[in-house]
């Protein structure tokens, strides 16, 4: 499978955190900063989340939306793309791609029971429309390989795999959503500092396994090595292995320290600050 | 479009880069066109376009699409069809996929052969086109994705160029990732065009695995050889999901019935356990595979040609395995031109053109100096997407186009919607053609009676 990731779309087109973090010039124009901008896509990955619970989608199918929509911002400014209407199409697209369709005219209806206001009222025809323009922003790239998958395996090497850590970690996966780490991660990388938080808050004991991981990360990401730079990577794969041994290291610390950031941070996300985000884009529109 | 007749109007930009040669095939998914490029870059290379109808129920873009693009964005294989843009027309709601042309199917070439030149393929041939169909379908596999569909029609070769006679995997409308499914992959509806459905499928197996696409490689390999489908069982119609006791029986009679013993799995298959139709009784006790597609036992074809079509999944031999056999070992060795052997001697066949309806424009609409319609017979032909179906039964047009009759219920347009391949479906008529005639003669029709030929079934009815 790991073969699979590094070939993909979803690796190539891994982004840099400042690109993702860039405010589209007609966004700026009224007024939204980079926090409105983070904000706004929380709310939505928390829409499209509440919209899947009512068609009953499993988690996967709200992670590829929501990955998408966050894509879609990559490239679209907020102004043009109602996030209102993207989110549920995303969700509606994901849930296509995913093999599990749910209908258009059943996502219309829990919108509309979801939320009283009128902003948010869209109808089958504008999700079809936008299901056009979102393949087109993705540029028709539709494969996202999630956290999820590597999750159980990883605990079940790292004797992690109790019900109580497996429940703490998967909802510590659905919280990077709240992120745009998808967009910037390798999705085992993120699954492994789920687990290097889950193990901190649950004082257990992983430094060892996380070693050892590394020992076997390190033949894992030579092959990776091997593979994509294969012209320049042959002649010194000693040297390069001790120097992915420490981007690992740094990566897992990294996205760790930035989860929990914004955990930190999340306290003041409060309803009021991202409808006054929301309430710019409307403003002069 | 191009300078054909039809509206201009709406006409969107992209569709400017092309020359609209004319329609090339029809199914329930939409029409595939011919095309070629403007610009001087690439001038004159020859397009295959798909487009995907807005599905009448409301549902965008179909499924069928989805997955197509979802799989074609992450592959790329000297085998595989390569998926050159996608385009969307945003008045119409259309969804248009361009492919490398390919002048040549499986489907087509078997055709001629047996119709036309009345001579078996050479083995050189043979051999190339079956080396490079598993060289393809063991990239795919070994991505974890299953074809789940390979039939004659769908499995394309080049024409004259620079990849002449190299094949091409095409049709990806039922492939799919099978790494941690969300359903089992049975849910889809059954897939696989009834002859070349493996007999875990016949049997009600739920989760099935890249074994599926070695057997219908080994029923192609048959027809490659005998210029005939190896197992030709009429398709039982109800719906959903009907028990397809003559299938089994075609491939029992040729193969000897499957045993606990060489199949354990088989007692847990739905069917089988049910044996409501007595297919545990043995009926058939000889295998005669051998004699129906004229090969030594002791041939390495034939071992391969076995060792394809063994019962259980698990030990049916896979791509990669079947890649390193030794029938590829010996002479004749495969080629990457499967139709120009590298050593001359070997004649080799002209084979025809596609036929390319020229009157149809990229809405689908006819124009109007037509003389024939179009509607009528091409409505019926064109309704079928499997080439299977087309243009061999003879004209009792509801009896061929089971599928106009099926409700647009979303469910169900979500399995009918990817029949035809971008090879397969679209040849309805298949008379070899001159491209590019101004006239509007339509294929179809004077390929009807083919004696010892009965009409194919359908196949992926729910």
């Amino acid at each position: 499978m790991a073969a699979n990731f590094w070939t993909s779309s979803h690796y190539k087109h891994l982004l840099d955190q400042e690109d993702v973090d860039m405010v589209n010039s007609l966004d700026k124009e009224k007024g939204i900063t980079l926090e409105d901008f983070k904000l706004i896509k929380m709310h939505m990955a928390n829409y499209i989340l509440k919209l899947a619970q009512q068609v009953k989608v499993r988690q996967r199918v709200v992670a590829t939306a929501v990955t998408y929509m966050r894509r879609v911002y990559t490239k679209k400014s907020m102004t043009e793309y109602d996030p209102r209407l993207v989110a549920p199409t995303c969700l509606y697209l994901a849930s296509k791609a995913e093999e599990s369709t749910v209908q258009a005219r059943l996502l219309v209806f829990y919108i509309k029971k979801l939320y009283s206001d009128e902003k948010y009222r869209y109808e089958i025809k504008d999700i079809l429309e936008m299901e056009m323009k979102i393949l087109e922003a993705l540029n028709y790239y539709l494969v996202v390989y999630h956290p999820y998958r590597s999750l159980s395996p990883l605990l079940q090497d790292a004797g992690l795999n109790d019900l109580n850590m497996t429940q703490l970690t998967w909802g510590l996966v659905n919280d990077t959503y709240k992120m745009d780490l998808i967009l910037v991660h390798p999705p085992h990388l993120i699954a492994l500092a789920c687990i290097y938080i889950a193990s901190v808050l649950r004082e257990k004991e992983t430094t060892a396994w996380f070693e050892e991981l590394r020992v076997d990360m390190n033949v894992f990401y030579h092959e990776m090595i091997i593979c994509i730079l294969y012209s320049t990577a042959e002649k010194q794969q000693d040297s390069e292995a001790v120097e992915i041994n420490k981007i690992l290291a740094w990566s897992v610390k990294n996205i760790s320290i930035e989860i929990l950031d914004f955990y930190e941070s999340n306290r003041m996300f409060t309803e009021d600050r991202w409808n006054a985000a929301l309430q710019k884009l409307t403003l002069r529109s | 479009m191009g300078d054909g007749g039809g509206s201009n109007r709406n006409k969107p930009e992209w569709l400017q880069q092309y020359d609209l040669i004319g329609k090339i095939g029809e199914g329930t998914y939409g029409l595939v066109f011919l095309a070629r490029i403007k610009s001087s870059s690439n001038r004159g290379k020859s397009i295959a376009i798909k487009k995907f109808k807005q599905s009448k129920d409301g549902d965008g873009v179909s499924p069928t699409a989805i997955r197509e693009i979802m799989l074609l964005r992450e592959i790329t294989h000297e085998n595989v069809v390569k998926l050159v843009n996608v385009h969307i027309n945003h008045v119409d709601m259309s969804l248009y996929l361009a492919f490398d042309y390919a002048e040549h199917d499986l489907y087509e070439i078997i055709r001629h052969h047996r119709d036309k030149v009345n001579q078996s393929i050479n083995q050189y041939t043979v051999k190339s086109l079956l080396w490079q169909l598993l060289n393809g379908l063991n990239y795919l596999h070994s991505n974890w994705i299953i074809h789940r569909d390979l039939k004659p029609s769908n499995i394309l070769v080049m024409g004259e160029g620079e990849e002449h006679g190299v094949v091409k995997i095409a049709d990806f409308g039922l492939a799919r990732i099978y790494q941690a499914p969300l359903k089992p992959l049975s849910e889809n509806g059954v897939v696989v065009t009834i002859w070349y459905r493996a007999p875990e499928l016949l049997l009600g197996a739920k989760h099935y695995t890249s074994a599926v696409d070695m057997w219908a490689v080994g029923c192609i390999f048959a027809e490659l050889l005998t210029l005939k489908p190896l197992f030709q069982g009429a398709e039982v119609k109800a719906t959903p999901n009907p028990f397809q006791l003559d299938q089994l029986d075609k491939i029992f009679k040729v193969l000897g019935h499957p045993t606990l013993e060489k199949w354990p799995s088989l007692a847990n298959l739905p069917h089988w356990q049910q044996d409501t139709q007595h297919i545990q009784a043995h009926k058939y006790d000889n295998t005669s595979l051998y004699s129906v597609v004229h090969l030594s036992p002791k041939s390495p074809a034939y071992d391969l040609l076995s060792k394809m079509l063994e019962y259980d999944p698990r030990k049916r031999i896979t791509a990669a395995q079947a890649l390193e056999h030794e029938y590829f070992k010996i002479e004749p060795q495969p080629g990457r031109n499967a139709f120009v052997p590298c050593q001359p001697g070997e004649t080799f066949v002209n084979y025809p053109t596609r036929p390319v309806d020229t009157t149809t424009d990229f809405e689908g609409t006819t124009s109007m100096q037509s003389s024939q319609p179009v509607s009528s017979g091409a409505a019926v032909s064109g309704s079928m997407p499997g080439s299977h179906v087309s243009n061999r039964s003879v004209p009792r047009p509801m009896n061929v186009s089971g599928m106009q009759r099926i409700p647009h219920q979303a469910m169900q347009a979500y399995n009918l919607t990817s029949q035809a391949g971008m090879g397969g479906g679209m040849n309805p008529g298949g008379i070899p053609m001159q491209r590019g005639v101004p006239q509007q003669q339509l294929r179809r029709k004077d390929q009807m009676g083919m004696p010892g030929y009965p009409p194919p079934q359908k196949s992926r009815r729910i």
